[in-house]
């Protein structure tokens, strides 16, 4: 049994080594690795989050554009070729990449390769699928996005912390002027040749890269590019009423060297249980008043990251009090370090939850993307032996530098009762 | 054939030079004589809204089409309703009578009749 496990441990090692391989195809960089699934993923990840936008929410508006008409075919036509080949596509928005995913049966490859680079070349964004497609779906985001606590603390923490860049809404707003030609523009600087790379999973690395060579070849990539402005961080508080959802307290730290020793820290708060209906052992879970969630929050990006308690629950007392815990348990672990065990904890599950995002087509573009993207090694082994790395000397040190920043303190929900951060022990 | 612009010789006519250099006259007369430049309108003013692709045409429309198209439609009734034409100076000018609504009635047409290939499309197993 031990030489089986060994046997796994090792073609897992390999596998996982294989995604490492970033070859420039056509000039943009290709990366893909096969675990042997039965279906395919192919996403394109355009460097268009919404830190580059240039107008609210043009970064919005161009992740629901996707999929739309494009010089080879229209909007109808990608959708019922899609359906005949039993595809599913999808776009996402993050704050520095935007991706395009289409899941296919293997073998159809040729077709979605080309689906995906014809809307990277020739897609049409015209003013019409503006207003009749775009736009009602960008502003039910936006109205949707806006009703949830959660989502909505964490938009305004960004702002908060950040400001401009990363401070950006993922979200249009809701009632926003954005045109065709915004989107355009944009669309024109951010489909580049650096800010493009395609990632497959369950697909053969010089298949997808003769793919895109053939598809993406002929076709110029004129656009110039983002260029991010290096991110600060500020903090702040804000209050937001709001009638529906939990009521909701978001306590932050921001910095600009995202490190591993954060996600081991957002590890040791996490109040997350490991088994389903039992309570955490986490300090940050302790006397938890019920129905309410501490959620530890660990948002790394290029250039900074923001870390996080998110404390929710049916009343403001029960996040008042559940907030002061979690506030007690920060600064435990940040002032006086974590004990040798707790630090193994932590590390343990950080390790888990680093491996396992790789694990999942969702997550392993967002966790080893922009790797890609950067051109340098992007495998499950270099975040791992990065968590591997951390001693209690070093995670003190991060932990201490990260909390003597500005608090970034956000209470939505009802703001009368909801605790100021004072009240919490900030 | 039969759809919302109805049936034209145009291209056709275009294509020969010889037929172009003797019917262009005649048509612009035509266009003259049907007396809707009189009223301030354009051609397109005319084409018969009751139709889905029209009507998807008109709601793509520029705002600015949108209001100069309001605006015609306005100053036209009003002249009918007076029974007077507008002065002769005032006359739409041939260069102004242009085919503003056409491009978009071709593209409504043109997506309509994918939609409607898509929808009665047989599938084969190659």
């Amino acid at each position: 049994m031990l030489a089986a496990r060994t046997t796994a441990t090792r073609t897992a090692a390999r596998l996982a080594r294989s995604f490492a391989t970033v070859v420039d195809s056509a000039g943009v960089k290709v990366a893909a690795v096969d675990y042997g699934q039965p279906t395919s993923a192919v996403t394109v990840l355009v460097k268009a989050g919404s830190r580059y936008q240039t107008t609210p929410g043009v970064a919005h508006a161009l992740k629901n554009f996707a999929f739309k008409s494009t010089a080879k075919r229209s909007a109808l036509g990608t959708i019922r070729e899609a359906e005949l080949y039993g595809g599913i596509l999808s776009s996402s928005l993050s704050r520095e990449y935007l991706a395009l995913t289409a899941e296919f049966l293997r073998g159809d490859e040729e077709y979605f390769v080309d689906l995906l680079s014809s809307f990277v070349t020739s897609a049409k964004l015209t003013r019409h699928e503006m207003a009749e497609l775009v736009l009602p779906v960008t502003e039910s985001e936006s109205t949707l996005a806006q009703q949830d606590p959660a989502t909505r603390a964490l938009e305004l923490a960004h702002t908060l912390a950040f400001r401009s860049g990363l401070g950006y809404s993922l979200f249009a707003p809701p009632h926003s002027h954005l045109t065709s030609e915004d989107v355009r523009s944009f669309a024109s600087t951010a489909f580049s040749k650096d800010g493009i790379a395609f990632l497959g999973t369950g697909i053969d690395q010089s298949a997808l890269s003769s793919l895109v060579q053939k598809h993406l070849g002929g076709a110029q990539l004129s656009g110039s590019g983002f260029k991010a402005s290096p991110s600060a961080y500020h903090g702040g508080e804000t209050r937001v009423e709001l009638a529906t959802g939990k009521q909701t307290v978001f306590i932050g730290y921001g910095t600009t060297t995202p490190s591993a020793e954060l996600a081991a820290l957002s590890a040791h708060l996490s109040a997350e249980p490991s088994v389903k209906w039992a309570q955490s052992t986490s300090p940050a879970a302790a006397g938890l008043p019920s129905g309410t969630t501490v959620q530890s929050v660990y948002l790394p990006y290029s250039d900074a990251a923001l870390f996080g308690i998110l404390v929710q629950g049916p009343t403001a007392e029960a996040v008042k009090q559940a907030g002061q815990t979690a506030v007690k348990a920060l600064k435990e672990a940040t002032g006086s370090g974590l004990k040798a065990e707790e630090l193994k904890k932590a590390v343990a599950k950080a390790k888990f939850q680093a491996a396992s995002a790789t694990d999942r087509r969702d997550s392993i573009f967002s966790v080893l993307g922009s790797k890609v993207l950067a051109g340098s090694e992007a495998s499950a082994d270099s975040l791992i032996s990065s968590l591997d790395k951390i001693d209690s000397a070093a995670f003190s040190k991060a932990a201490s530098a990260l909390v003597k920043a500005k608090p970034t303190y956000v209470a939505v929900g009802h703001v009368d009762a909801l605790p100021y951060p004072d009240e919490l022990g900030l | 054939m039969l759809g919302p612009l109805g049936y034209s010789f145009a291209p056709a006519v275009r294509r020969s030079r010889t037929l172009y250099k003797w019917i262009k006259p005649l048509a612009d007369w035509y266009a003259n004589v049907a007396g809707y430049r009189k009223m301030g309108l354009k051609y397109d003013d005319l084409l018969i809204e009751e139709n889905p692709e029209v009507q998807k045409a008109l709601s793509r429309l520029t705002p600015r089409e949108e209001y100069d198209r309001a605006y015609r439609m306005k100053v036209a009734s009003l002249l009918s309703v007076n029974h007077k034409p507008l002065p002769k100076d005032k006359w739409l000018p041939a260069s102004e009578d242009v085919r503003y609504l056409k491009p978009y009635v071709e593209e409504a047409v043109k997506e309509t009749e994918e939609r409607h290939i898509w929808d009665t499309m047989e599938v084969r197993r190659k």
